[in-house]
């Protein structure tokens, strides 16, 4: 199902916008629930034993599971059809979000809540920010430059991509995480918290529900979704402390913050890139702080095939970091940047909007991995749980 | 073929075209015809819900969208199913 936003810059969609959208949020659902399992179904029957056949063992990796699909009735289908409804999510908005750019702006203008946002004109945008159109959304993150197109696009894309699995409000990921975080360490008090990439804010508000007497701070290297993100947080009364900034050049004074967040953004940087994000996050973190990302969960937990399902974005969704990211280890991302390999810890987290908030209550007093291996953790598709790690700076 | 032999043949010789789109299908055709047949769907199902509201106002009732959206999705993609 696609989602209707709920705050004042959500879609005025003719009906006809409407139609398109519905239909593409139930064509993302029939290929990620029932045309990846018929893909599971021919990997298992054919494709792995073929590769066997060959090579004299299963598959391995998931470069493997992928060399075994190649060319696979099922894969070819699955693939050709994920990719065409990616394009159609971003076309399903685009015309709205042309048509209503006055509105849009005035009603940012009208946004009076608590709340800031500086823009850094002097930054150099980064390349895999704008470089590539980022899983195929036409003029990525500065699309518009600083105007609200990139950031309506990508709010109201969100919406139909997510079929209804981040909520009405796009923020699952962020209330779910900051809610286990909470239940997990409740002696933990948060008086600043950063959220590092954060697009348009939609997983940075749970963190301020959760510690409403913090000031929460949120970056992006994009101008245009900051500056709806801000306006949308305002409409939400929301105070955010909305930044143009690159996380891995933090221009905040060490040890000032208690937790350094994001969500779905390390798989968008550089190896470099990513690395540089760690240490600043270590550098800018108080003792006793906290970094936790949520992301996609490592290969090294996945069998091939779970391994290779998720990696296909990285070879068919342009992006070009995913794999790479996926390749890497969390615990030594944490312990490369500065963090005490001791204090590591990963997780996963059910989805609060679908299992509810005494399944999240349950994981945070559970095994802290159980379920990273699980074919629903990191998968959105239906009975979604996120995968989530971090470690607190000694 | 069997059910359980893969047909390589039908793998693209490269992952991406000259334009570096994804490619899967042997024939690239293939791709752009699955896509089409999307769009083509994606714009009856936009006459389809034209037709529901005509009713709806008819009849003063509503359908359940979401419902009839998956049926439709479900009966004009069957054959899919069978690869």
């Amino acid at each position: 199902m696609t989602v209707e936003l709920q705050h004042p810059m959500k879609a005025q969609s003719t009906p006809d916008e409407v139609a398109r959208s519905r239909f593409t949020s139930g064509m993302r659902s029939l290929i990620l629930n029932d045309l990846a399992a018929d893909m599971r179904s021919a990997y298992d029957r054919r494709a792995a034993p073929a590769f066997k056949k060959e090579h004299g063992r299963d598959p391995e990796t998931s470069r493997e599971a992928h060399q075994a699909l190649r060319g696979d009735p099922a894969f070819n289908i699955y693939s050709t059809m994920r990719v065409q409804a990616q394009k159609m999510v971003w076309a399903s908005v685009a015309d709205g979000v042309e048509r209503e750019s006055g509105r849009l702006a005035a009603e940012a203008e009208k946004a009076d809540g608590e709340g800031s946002l500086m823009l850094d004109p002097s930054l150099e945008v980064p390349k895999n920010v704008h470089a590539i159109d980022v899983h195929l959304m036409p003029g990525s993150y500065t699309r518009g430059d600083d105007s609200l197109e990139a950031g309506a696009v990508y709010d109201r894309g969100l919406a139909v991509f997510s079929m209804g699995l981040m909520g009405a409000n796009l923020d699952d990921i962020g209330l779910s995480m900051s809610q286990y975080i909470k239940r997990r360490y409740p002696d933990f008090a948060p008086k600043r918290i950063l959220d590092t990439g954060c697009t348009i804010g939609h997983n940075t508000l749970p963190w301020k529900q959760a510690y409403p007497d913090a000031e929460v701070v949120a970056i992006d290297a994009a101008p245009g979704p900051l500056a709806y993100g801000s306006a949308r947080a305002k409409m939400q009364g929301q105070a955010v402390a909305f930044q143009q900034m690159c996380a891995d050049d933090l221009a905040f004074e060490s040890e000032s913050f208690d937790v350094v967040w994001s969500s779905m953004f390390l798989h968008e940087l550089s190896k470099k890139q990513r690395a540089k994000a760690f240490e600043e996050a270590y550098r800018v973190l108080k003792p006793g702080g906290l970094v936790v990302h949520m992301e996609l969960p490592p290969n090294e937990q996945m069998s091939a095939f779970d391994g290779f399902y998720l990696d296909w974005d990285g070879y068919y969704n342009n992006e070009p970091y995913y794999k790479g990211y996926r390749d890497e280890v969390p615990r030594e991302l944490c312990s490369r940047g500065g963090f005490d390999d001791a204090e590591f810890f990963d997780f996963v987290v059910p989805s609060i909007g679908i299992y509810g908030d005494q399944a999240v209550a349950d994981a945070a007093q559970g095994d802290s991995s159980e379920g990273v291996g699980q074919k629903t953790t990191g998968r959105l598709a239906e009975g979604v749980m996120w995968y989530g790690f971090g470690a607190f700076k000694k | 073929m069997s059910e359980e032999t893969p047909n390589l043949a039908d793998a693209a010789p490269n992952l991406y075209d000259e334009q570096g789109n994804p490619r899967f299908f042997a024939d690239p055709g293939m791709d752009r015809f699955v896509a089409v047949v999307m769009n083509l769907a994606q714009e009856v199902w936009v006459q389809e819900e034209r037709l529901l509201a005509l009713e709806e106002a008819k009849s003063g009732g509503a359908s359940d969208k979401e419902a009839k959206v998956k049926e439709f999705i479900d009966r004009v993609f069957a054959p899919i199913r069978e690869a």
